[in-house]
């Protein structure tokens, strides 16, 4: 490895992935550097869940290579050929990153600290009573320190929301993964979540931002990523991206978008 | 022929639904008399047809064999039940993983075990000796380890507690499928995201949630055990059916032994009822709304 090329935390190459005879992804390339924040963009069933999932090994990928600081995900060399990982270390590589989910998935059955801390705790071998206090500081940065003993049904989707992304974080990953993080929101909470990942951009954090928001990934993202039907069709620094498309796809999908987010307001 | 709904006039004064009267259900009160009578009539039955017997009942309601079958019954159904849930377990696992072959393996022992009737079963373990005289521990088409014969093994207990095992496990194994199957594949993605290992997103997060599902049939399961238990009887197994048995064969009181044996199993399901209703509600914790809310009313109530 070259010591001038900074190694990028995440890196897929080539990434293919069918379910059945649909093709979800056809050779995507994506490259996310430390502390940058990429947004993912595109038409609904362009494939940008199903990438952010197979790089969670949530999804058994089809082919291509996925790499977190320079380790290929999920895969092994084993004398002169490559095999699956055990459970075990995927299950080690998987405790690298942190996820954040459409319909947030909290655990219903434990109270808002127990699922922050768990993890730490029972996977990370953090001891208890830091690992609760870490849990209630981060709380307390999504603007819920009161709410440490409810449990999620009590709280609304943009409140549920906001836990999740501390559970994602009280791990302390590489990067962290939105998949579509406020598209099953009421529209007056996205604002409360989006300033949480907001907060944590600028607090230095890798993010990979699957999302409808146009807005925010203007104003957030250091690069857009534009994809549809499975392949990656821009991939630009933010700004050139909304100022200077160069697809036609694209031009058509901001102007779609865009006059409906002006309609909006 | 339907009456018109008349609308109160106005003018007649204020109106105000809280001063209307009850409506009266003519239907109501005669399905309501038929009942009385038919109550009643059952009662007088009971009490007034001396071919029950009552004062045998009562004589033999806390006779030493009786208890014991009762206590061999309740015994039956908690070995039963136990072993059924740990290998309904596996199977419900197995029948839920990749790997095909053990998948199919656990499909077929349920489908064998569910199809056929635990008195069949049980007739079957008990007479086990008759297809295999012998049985062996070694190595597969190779030398023996050890040996014992059959019917040193095969007692009407263990025959009990085989046949009804393996029937309960195959119901066990349906349930707590089904349990499994109920929760939401993004608490599976959730706990994977989150790094835990197979055991730990299985035992902490999974299960606990797949239990609101498989305790209220699991309840009925104990119940339908401990009733049937009582086909152990014809194994010459000494459960309660059997020793009222035993009881009435000497002295010919069929009916009377047979309402002790009646007595004990309802009192039993309904102290085993009361305590599944209260299972249930601890496992419903934190899915349910109406819980929640009392608990958290309950906790502010505590810290003011």
């Amino acid at each position: 490895m070259n010591d001038h090329v900074k190694t990028p935390v995440l890196e897929v190459i080539g990434l293919r992935k069918s379910f059945g005879d649909n093709m979800a992804l056809g050779g995507v390339d994506l490259r996310v550097e430390e502390s940058e924040v990429v947004a993912i963009l595109g038409p609904s069933g362009s494939g940008k869940s199903t990438l952010v999932r197979c790089i969670d090994q949530l999804e058994p990928i089809d082919g291509g290579a996925m790499y977190l600081d320079g380790r290929l995900l999920g895969f092994e060399s084993h004398r002169d050929h490559l095999r699956p990982m055990t459970d075990a270390d995927i299950q080690q590589q998987r405790r690298r990153m942190g996820m954040v989910f459409q319909q947030f998935n909290l655990f219903p059955h434990w109270t808002v600290l127990r699922n922050i801390t768990e993890a730490p705790i029972k996977v990370h071998g953090e001891r208890p009573e830091a690992a609760r206090a870490r849990g209630l500081e981060l709380l307390d940065r999504v603007g819920l320190a009161d709410k440490a003993s409810a449990h999620p049904r009590q709280l609304s989707g943009g409140q549920q929301q906001r836990v999740a992304i501390a559970r994602a974080v009280a791990a302390n990953p590489r990067i962290l993964l939105f998949d579509e993080p406020t598209s099953s929101l009421d529209p007056e909470l996205v604002d409360e979540v989006l300033q949480v990942m907001k907060d944590l951009a600028t607090s230095g954090m890798t993010m990979v931002v699957v999302t409808h928001e146009l807005a925010f990934a203007r104003s957030v993202a250091d690069r857009c990523v534009f994809m549809a039907e499975g392949l990656v069709i821009e991939d630009r620094p933010a700004r050139e991206f909304f100022t200077s498309p160069r697809s036609t796809r694209l031009q058509a999908f901001l102007t779609r978008n865009e006059s409906r987010a002006e309609a909006d307001l | 022929m339907t009456t018109p709904i008349i609308t109160p006039p106005r003018a007649a004064g204020r109106v105000d639904v809280a001063d209307a009267r009850r409506r009266f259900h003519p239907w109501r009160l005669v399905v309501g008399v038929l009942l009385a009578v038919i109550v009643l009539q059952l009662a007088i039955f009971f009490i007034t047809n001396p071919r029950f017997e009552w004062p045998v009942v009562a004589e033999y309601l806390f006779n030493p064999s009786v208890l014991l079958g009762l206590l061999t019954s309740i015994m039956l159904t908690i070995v039963g039940m136990v072993f059924g849930s740990l290998l309904g377990t596996v199977l419900a696992a197995g029948q839920l993983t990749e790997f095909a072959p053990l998948r199919w393996a656990s499909i077929v022992f349920v489908a064998v075990f569910r199809g056929v009737p635990p008195l069949v079963q049980l007739i079957f373990w008990y007479n086990l000796a008759y297809v295999l005289p012998r049985i062996a521990v070694g190595v597969p088409f190779g030398p023996e380890l050890f040996a014992w014969p059959t019917n040193d093994i095969i007692t009407p207990l263990t025959a009990a507690i085989i046949g009804l095992s393996l029937h309960e496990a195959a119901y066990m194994a349906e349930i707590i499928r089904a349990g499994i199957l109920s929760v939401d594949q993004g608490q599976r993605d959730a706990s994977k995201a989150l790094g835990f290992s197979r055991w730990h997103s299985f035992s902490r997060v999974i299960l606990p949630q797949a239990m609101r599902v498989i305790i209220p049939p699991t309840g009925s399961q104990v119940i339908a055990l401990l009733k049937g238990t009582s086909l152990v009887s014809v194994i010459a197994m000494g459960d309660l059916l059997h020793s009222v048995q035993v009881i009435y064969n000497r002295t010919y009181e069929v009916v009377p032994m047979l309402l002790v044996a009646v007595i004990w199993y309802l009192v039993v399901v309904t102290l085993l009822t009361i305590v599944q209703r209260r299972v249930e509600r601890h496992f419903s914790r934190g899915l349910s709304s109406t819980s929640l809310t009392r608990r958290t009313v309950q906790k502010l109530e505590v810290t003011q």
